[in-house]
């Protein structure tokens, strides 16, 4: 996505530290703003209702082609380019000779993002899960290794404060997290 | 007459005689022989597994050995969740020793989160300790605490030093005199029965009314079918570190004493069993 609309967004979305706290009902109110948003500009985020009660987060998948397996520690952001909004897309917006140049040497990743409501915390919270398309997950260090220049700094002082494993409930799957602090800093 | 404090120690030093064994399927150079060792209740696997590790790689050759995961009748077993509660969830009702079977080999992604190091064990322990603030003290007390002291409630668990810990421990165990407790209190409730890993709501330690929450109270708001009889039978066994409380048990003096070192109050409700 682009940045300037992902920093548009995350103002929309924003709480300063002062009033950090807030219920489920507003969050849920702010993301059906977030998703109508997201919706005008074609940014595929989702909302979903969780299986056995009445919350929801929302939810969205992006794919990236990485260049070179074998580089994937040791690259650095550069060589990951945000390709595409969608899977359906795939075939439709990108020059069939690109990919095909670039698929022996690279794999695609695909990033499945979630905002959800912590009762702990009382804040959102976003976690999030790198795989490869058969379904492997990326390796934290990958994770690490992927995360955005403007952000490198703060994590490589503190990679474990800043992003950290844990297993979401709803989805029960295993899936990255960003503290909550970090959550409140970033907007 | 016990002392509140001794309770505290005795959750401690809680231990589980454990065997383990390779997998059959492993290739091993030389026999390899059961280890045996006493967990402790309160740790995570990864964190005091390093002996056995050892001792089953020198029977096999260093291709062979990949990310060490444990398994028990088929289950593989989350290495961040605390021993205890494995062992309470899953084999509370089997005859000592634990068997656990021991895998270098074919790792489950689906089931496992990986460990690649001990930073990840820490990591993993003090997120769930921030949580646990959060939700008693709004995150106030452990803020306030310095980095060395959350590096010593670490090592403390590390090392296996109750006092080291609860030097700092006790702090998160306080609470402002005009109240009668926390905000809420840290807690998770494991069913083996059923689809979600577990349960955590926000649940105040204090009725409006001023009177103390009990375990019961707690049980009857968020997991009512694992507790309500029909038939007058009881159906299933409410455990804290391998003991039955009794259900009029205040729910803020269990958070007080038979939390984990996380803070949080790791609740099994496993069938009752018939012996």
């Amino acid at each position: 996505m682009a940045e300037e609309d992902r920093e548009s967004r995350l103002e929309s979305f924003s709480f300063n530290m002062e009033d950090e706290f807030f219920g489920e009902k507003s969050f849920q109110h702010y993301c059906a703003e977030f998703i109508k948003h997201s919706q005008q500009i074609g940014d595929g985020w989702e909302w979903k209702t969780a299986k056995d009660c009445s919350d929801g987060y929302m939810c969205k998948t992006q794919f990236q082609i990485k260049n070179g397996t074998t580089t994937s520690h040791r690259g650095t952001p550069a060589s990951v380019h945000t390709c595409l909004p969608t899977e359906e897309n795939l075939e439709l917006t990108v020059d069939d000779s690109e990919v095909m140049e670039s698929a022996a040497a690279s794999q695609v990743i695909k990033y499945e993002y979630h905002v959800v409501y912590s009762c702990s915390y009382q804040v959102p919270v976003l976690y999030f899960r790198a795989s490869f398309l058969d379904g492997r997950p990326l390796a934290l260090k990958d994770i690490w290794e992927g995360v955005h220049e403007c952000y490198k700094t703060r994590l490589l002082q503190g990679p474990w404060d800043t992003i950290t494993q844990q297993v979401w409930v709803t989805s029960f799957r295993m899936i990255c997290f960003l503290v909550p602090s970090i959550c409140l800093q970033i907007s | 007459m016990t002392d509140d404090k001794d309770v505290l120690r005795d959750v401690w030093f809680g231990r589980i005689p454990t065997c383990f064994t390779l997998y059959q399927d492993e290739i091993t150079e030389r026999e390899a022989e059961p280890y045996y060792l006493l967990l402790p209740r309160v740790s995570y696997l990864t964190l005091v597994t390093d002996k056995v590790k050892k001792h089953f790689q020198k029977a096999m050759r260093q291709e062979d050995v990949s990310e060490i995961w444990f398994e028990y009748e088929g289950t593989p077993l989350k290495w961040h969740y605390p021993i205890g509660l494995l062992f309470d969830l899953l084999a509370s009702s089997s005859a000592l020793p634990w068997n656990i079977t021991v895998h270098f080999k074919s790792f489950p992604e689906k089931d496992l989160l990986h460990c690649p190091s001990k930073d990840a064990v820490e990591a993993h322990f003090m997120s769930c300790m921030k949580e646990a603030d959060a939700l008693k003290h709004k995150s106030q007390v452990i803020n306030e605490m310095q980095k060395k002291d959350h590096k010593q409630l670490w090592m403390g668990l590390q090392n296996d030093r109750f006092d080291q810990f609860w030097a700092i421990n006790r702090k998160l165990m306080e609470y402002p005199p005009e109240e009668n407790g926390f905000r809420y209190i840290p807690f998770r409730i494991y069913q083996t029965t059923t689809e979600r890993p577990f349960i955590q709501k926000l649940f105040r330690p204090v009725a409006a009314d001023g009177q103390l929450h009990t375990l019961g109270d707690l049980l009857k708001e968020v997991c009512p079918s694992a507790v309500t009889a029909e038939d007058g039978e009881k159906k299933n066994q409410v455990m804290i570190h391998g003991i039955e409380p009794m259900l009029e048990t205040p729910l803020q003096w269990l958070s007080e004493h038979l939390s984990y070192p996380d803070n949080f109050l790791h609740i099994s409700i496993v069938p009752q069993s018939t012996d």
